[in-house]
């Protein structure tokens, strides 16, 4: 499953929150050095035009947030109230 | 009819963090209303200009620059060839903030702090001849030129603002920057820097309101006055260290307080250094505490006739949450 597929089934009330939390994740990482460029800059890209809590921006926020911080990611997503997203992050990390 | 601001608001990042992190802090801060980014210049982090270059390409109107870079570790020509181009990239958005460095790290270098004030005095004349496109030949106490001049022509005006903490360098600041940048957080310290500004700014025959007085401040903002305190530690107990007896004795701290933190500083024993801290030092070299809070101190800062306030180091213990936080609650508060 794509990462737009998990963000596409993240609750259009809940996109703000998760994509807080999850920028949160990435900026406080100690694993920033697994951040590849191109992806750091389409999600500048996406911020730049203030949609990161949209399905594109949610979908590399949980992309960048889950190459640095995976097990993070899930429990933050669990945590939320989205166990279903959750699960689906766990299942795309295992895959990879 | 929009309000006019009291005060403009700046932010200083420290390029310590990856690109990619600044300019998402950078973006939120043009986008929440401050009006200028302060990029620190180390050696041992990132480069400034590579950092500004980024922020001239990810952000559309904040003004920008280094804040503060120093003549001793880059010849005056080349960073007056950094600004004007850096201000090709973004017209009209680009100032320059020179200091005299900092002994630690000059020292680190091996690199000797030779007459600062003449030091930033004949390297802000030489960047203005060069950004205003003039053949400079000079024979300074620190700086000789015979003929230097681009060989392109640089465009715009870059105003200079002069980083200060000493009565000396802050008059000359008044005397000779667009802008200053007062080094201080507590209203008695900017009291006393805005007066030895304004000497300078009279000597120089100018008008005090034509010159932007940005106060650099370390900041920490939070909801909860604990998380504030928290993450303002770390930074207070490194400018305790490194204070002398006359600045900690004017705020009332014990100087053996201080050389305790010191200390423990140097061991790397930093459970002893940041326990070491007390209210009063948090209180007289930040600007810390919730919302409420900063915009008192805030409030206090202006009546010596501050025009800038500038968010630094370090910021909050959430820098995302700490820059809505300014943006949200802070900064409107200062609109008429």
């Amino acid at each position: 499953m794509s990462f737009r597929n998990i963000a596409e089934a993240i609750p259009a009330e809940k996109r703000q929150t998760v994509s807080n939390k999850l920028s949160d994740l990435i900026l406080s990482s100690k694993n920033d050095d697994k951040m590849p460029n191109d992806l750091a800059n389409t999600l500048l890209y996406f911020w730049q035009r203030n949609v990161l809590a949209g399905e594109q921006g949610l979908a590399t926020l949980l992309e960048a947030a889950t190459l640095l911080e995976s097990e993070k990611v899930i429990a933050s997503l669990a945590d939320l109230g989205l166990p279903d997203v959750a699960e689906r992050v766990k299942q795309t990390t295992t895959k990879t | 009819m929009e309000g006019q601001w009291l005060v403009k608001f700046g932010i200083e990042f420290v390029p310590k963090e990856y690109y990619w992190k600044i300019m998402y802090y950078a973006i939120q801060a043009e986008r929440g209303g401050f009006s200028n980014l302060w990029i620190t210049d180390h050696f041992n982090n990132r480069n400034v200009y590579v950092t500004l270059t980024a922020a001239a390409l990810y952000t559309n109107k904040i003004t920008f620059g280094p804040g503060v870079t120093n003549p001793y570790m880059v010849n005056p020509v080349f960073t007056a060839q950094a600004v004007v181009t850096l201000n090709e990239l973004a017209p009209g958005r680009v100032v320059l903030g020179m200091g005299a460095g900092d002994k630690t790290t000059l020292d680190s270098v091996g690199v000797e702090m030779e007459k600062p004030l003449t030091a930033v005095e004949e390297a802000i004349s030489i960047i203005r001849k060069m950004i205003d496109g003039e053949a400079v030949a000079c024979q300074g106490e620190v700086f000789r030129a015979a003929g230097a001049k681009f060989l392109f022509k640089p465009r715009g005006r870059i105003p200079v603002y002069v980083g200060a903490q000493g009565p000396k360098m802050l008059a000359l600041a008044g005397k000779i920057g667009e802008g200053v940048l007062i080094n201080a957080c507590h209203p008695k310290d900017v009291e006393y820097a805005v007066s030895c500004v304004k000497e300078g700014v009279a000597a120089a025959g100018k008008r005090y309101e034509d010159v932007d007085v940005a106060v650099y401040t370390s900041f920490s903002v939070h909801e909860d006055i604990k998380k504030a305190n928290k993450a303002a530690v770390p930074v207070v107990s490194f400018i305790v260290a490194g204070s002398p007896p006359q600045v900690l004795e004017r705020h009332g701290i014990d100087v053996n307080k201080a050389l305790e933190i010191k200390e423990a500083l140097k061991a790397n024993d930093w459970g002893r250094a940041f326990g070491g801290v007390t209210p009063e030092m948090i209180s007289a070299f930040s600007v810390c505490g919730t919302p409420d809070m900063c915009i008192e101190r805030i409030a206090e800062l202006l009546k010596s006739g501050v025009s800038q306030f500038v968010v630094g180091s370090p910021i909050g213990s959430n820098v995302r949450e700490a820059i809505n936080l300014v943006s949200e609650k802070v900064i409107p508060h200062f609109k008429t």
